[in-house]
């Protein structure tokens, strides 16, 4: 039996990222799974940390104001990214129609702003367009003499103003993917399947959409992760409110975690988020991945 | 190609790498730990007279770290620092945050052992919290050092209401006063004279009855009363409604009193009040509600003291010359204006040498000495004498409703102060919220907070006599 020689300058390329990914993802996940079986209560250490089993898993069990959020995140899901995924295909098809080389690229350009614009950013200029009195939001509405809309003051409007504000922010990132499976389209593919399909939805349905399934379920496997940690923007704009209209399960964790400091709660709230984000990603390539057969 | 294994593998590896980002957001950042109190380095013993520069020589060089807020108080102290770093050769620098983060900021930091900030800042409700859990240590260190402690800092010059709830914990003195605020009814003066008032309201009621109708139309309201989710709701909105109709957040047996008539009352009259607010006053925080009165939308507002500085500056204010002020509004049982404020403590984790320097420079921000700078800067100091001074007086006519306030009808436990406080706010201000959108009645709301409150301090151990019932 031959022994195996050692492949020393891949592992020296590759050893970085494995030790970077092993310190800032790792360990903080294995310290995370380590408390959420301690009683672990920052500003009650006389308390103590020691284990406590599955005591923590269990008050998140039997916490409503987790489920309630859960079910919020759930909402707010449906609403953002089927429309981001609508308008994102759109766009795609629009810029990849798009023939005049600089027009193209000064679009896909512009489609990276929005996602280069940090989360608290976007906050703070969602609370100036969608604020009561001098928000860019109620002046267009006041062209058409709708009166103004309270959107960060009500439950249902505070709900919408996140949407879109997401919405803004990532069909843009949606448009991107999708315009990257378009061109993978060869020309050849592309001018048999008019041939066999013609134009229009029917080109659309039996050509470019499987092309656009990988990346579909990119998508809803980061968007899924995405929103299940969205924190930045929703604590900018609304702080959760008004009420808990707009408290999303990671501003429901941030609150158990560093407002109350009941670290492992907040723990156990993340491990569950946890296999909930893998069972969901299991879920989504099974059933929208499929590999290309060119 | 791929094949199947390694195609699976990388789906599981993609998985695993997502979650593990979710889960780095919300993981803790720092081992807690029981904090370890530090003693003051000793000073050589002093000859002659005390005077700052010979206390501070031996710390010269020593650089502290203070926690600060985007608040006029704060950029008054940071005007002053250069003349106290020019005497001491202590570089003071500091971290501005908000409010909203700061306790989170200083918990992580004394839990995790950091030693980040040497100058703590402990807000009126952390006081208990940040003493019981040895994270502040007692000023008597340093006052009882003759090398440290300067002959003029008078404890006794304080407003007495100050130092007792923003520095003391069962009596122990663990910061001094520095950012001092009163609830104080400002207000418009032009637009109530249009109206045909020659003064502001003296009482709740005449302001819902009287005030209200006359000042709410064209798009403009009588009143704003600050009610955004979060401290600035169980705060600056509920327990403010609560006080003034003799209602209380505990009764005199520790027990939860919401749902007690007088509390209910209370807070059905902010529901009532709400019609001469801005329809989405519940996402009204205070800059939202300083702005509304600074540019002539509301006619009234009951703002701390501190955000005076905002109405006299042409820079920031439309109403300079229209601005007045009053003692908060009466209800059935008289004012109960809202006190809040900060005081400024030295951190257990510091190092010695920067314990004492932090010491300095509190002992020297918030002394009888520098009382009229700092309020000439456009803080508000919790020194007596300043406010005594007819030049001030003139310069800061809402001087008299505060020092009313501080003397006459200060209100030690306008908040309790004992570290279950933040997670009773958290419960206010989700269910305050929820009781002004209607989602829950104020009867609903109120049995339903009594009762979370009482598992809170019943966990806690207030009623099996663990700890004494302090607030």
């Amino acid at each position: 039996m031959s022994r195996q020689r050692v492949n020393w300058p891949a592992i020296s390329l590759i050893a970085p990222a494995v030790i970077v990914l092993l310190v800032i993802g790792i360990y903080p996940l294995l310290f995370a799974l380590d408390i959420s079986f301690r009683q672990y209560q920052l500003t009650k250490q006389y308390l103590g940390t020691g284990y406590v089993g599955f005591q923590n898993y269990v008050a998140v069990f039997n916490d409503p104001l987790f489920w309630q959020s859960l079910l919020r995140t759930g909402q707010f899901f449906l609403l953002t990214v089927p429309l981001q995924v609508v308008f994102g295909v759109l766009i795609a098809l629009f810029i990849d129609g798009v023939r005049w080389r600089p027009l193209s690229f000064l679009m896909r350009v512009l489609l990276v702003v929005p996602i280069a614009v940090t989360p608290t950013v976007v906050g703070l200029i969602g609370r100036l367009l969608f604020n009561r009195d001098f928000g860019f939001m109620n002046y267009l509405l006041s062209l058409f003499n709708i009166p103004p809309v309270s959107w960060l003051g009500e439950p249902l409007p505070a709900m919408l103003t996140i949407a879109l504000v997401d919405i803004w922010q990532w069909t843009p990132f949606v448009a991107l993917v999708m315009l990257s499976g378009l061109s993978m389209i060869s020309q050849d593919v592309l001018e048999s399947g008019q041939l066999d399909a013609g134009r229009g939805w029917n080109l659309f349905r039996h050509v470019q959409a499987p092309y656009l399934l990988p990346g579909l379920t990119a998508i809803l496997i980061l968007r899924t992760a995405d929103i299940l940690k969205l924190f930045d923007m929703v604590f900018v704009l609304t702080r959760g409110g008004p009420g808990v209209s707009t408290e999303l399960v990671s501003v429901y964790i941030q609150r158990v975690g560093f407002r109350v400091f009941d670290m492992g709660v907040a723990s156990a709230q993340a491990i569950l988020l946890l296999i909930l984000c893998i069972v969901l990603s299991r879920g989504y390539i099974r059933l929208f991945y499929r590999e290309i057969e060119a | 190609m791929q094949t199947p294994q390694f195609r699976h593998f990388g789906l599981m590896m993609s998985a695993l790498l997502i979650v593990a980002m979710v889960l780095s957001a919300c993981a803790p950042a720092a081992q807690p730990a029981a904090p370890a109190q530090q003693a003051a380095a000793p000073a050589p013993a002093m000859e002659g007279e005390w005077t700052l520069a010979k206390a501070a020589e031996p710390y010269k060089g020593t650089s502290i770290n203070c926690v600060f807020l985007d608040r006029p108080g704060y950029r008054a102290a940071i005007e002053l620092i250069p003349e106290f770093e020019a005497a001491t050769g202590i570089d003071v620098n500091w971290e501005i945050m908000p409010y909203e983060n700061s306790r989170e900021k200083q918990v992580l930091d004394f839990t995790g052992m950091t030693g980040n900030y040497d100058c703590v800042l402990i807000d009126v409700v952390w006081i208990g919290e940040f003493a019981a859990s040895g994270w502040v240590v007692p000023m008597q260190k340093f006052m009882d050092d003759p090398a440290l402690a300067d002959p003029n800092l008078n404890l006794e010059g304080f407003f007495p209401i100050l130092l007792e709830s923003f520095g003391t914990w069962d009596n122990v003195v663990y910061g001094l006063p520095f950012d001092n605020y009163s609830g104080v009814l400002f207000y418009n003066r032009c637009m109530l004279e249009e109206a045909g008032f020659d003064g502001p309201p003296a009482t709740w009621q005449e302001l819902m009855d009287v005030y209200g109708p006359a000042l709410t139309k064209d798009g403009k309201y009588a009143y704003a009363l600050q009610s955004r989710r979060g401290e600035t709701q169980s705060a600056d909105s509920f327990m403010r409604m609560i006080w003034p109709f003799g209602g209380s957040l505990l009764d005199e047996n520790f027990e939860p009193n919401l749902t007690s008539e007088e509390s209910l009352t209370g807070l059905n009259f902010r529901q009532d009040l709400m019609k001469y607010m801005p329809p989405d006053i519940v996402e009204w925080d205070h800059d939202e509600t300083v702005q509304g009165l600074a540019q002539g939308n509301v006619a009234m507002i009951t703002e701390w003291s501190a955000f005076n500085a905002y109405f006299t500056n042409p820079e920031t204010s439309k109403i300079v010359d229209c601005i007045d002020y009053a003692v908060e509004p009466a209800g059935p049982v008289g004012p109960r204006p809202a006190l809040g404020g900060f005081s400024l403590g030295v951190s257990a984790n510091s190092s010695p040498e920067k314990q004492a320097a932090t010491w300095l420079f509190i002992q020297w921000v918030t002394s009888e000495a520098k009382a009229k700078d700092y309020i000439r800067a456009g803080g508000v100091s919790g020194r007596m004498s300043a406010y005594e001074d007819p030049e001030l007086q003139a310069q800061f006519p809402y001087f008299a409703p505060l020092v009313i306030s501080w003397k006459e009808y200060g209100n030690p436990v306008f908040r309790p102060r004992f570290p279950e406080w933040p997670a009773i706010s958290e419960l206010i201000a989700q269910t305050g919220t929820e009781m002004m959108l209607g989602s829950i009645s104020v009867e609903d709301g109120a049995k339903l907070l009594n009762d979370q409150i009482r598992q809170i301090l019943d966990a806690a151990g207030y009623y099996s006599g663990q700890r004494p019932q302090l607030q």
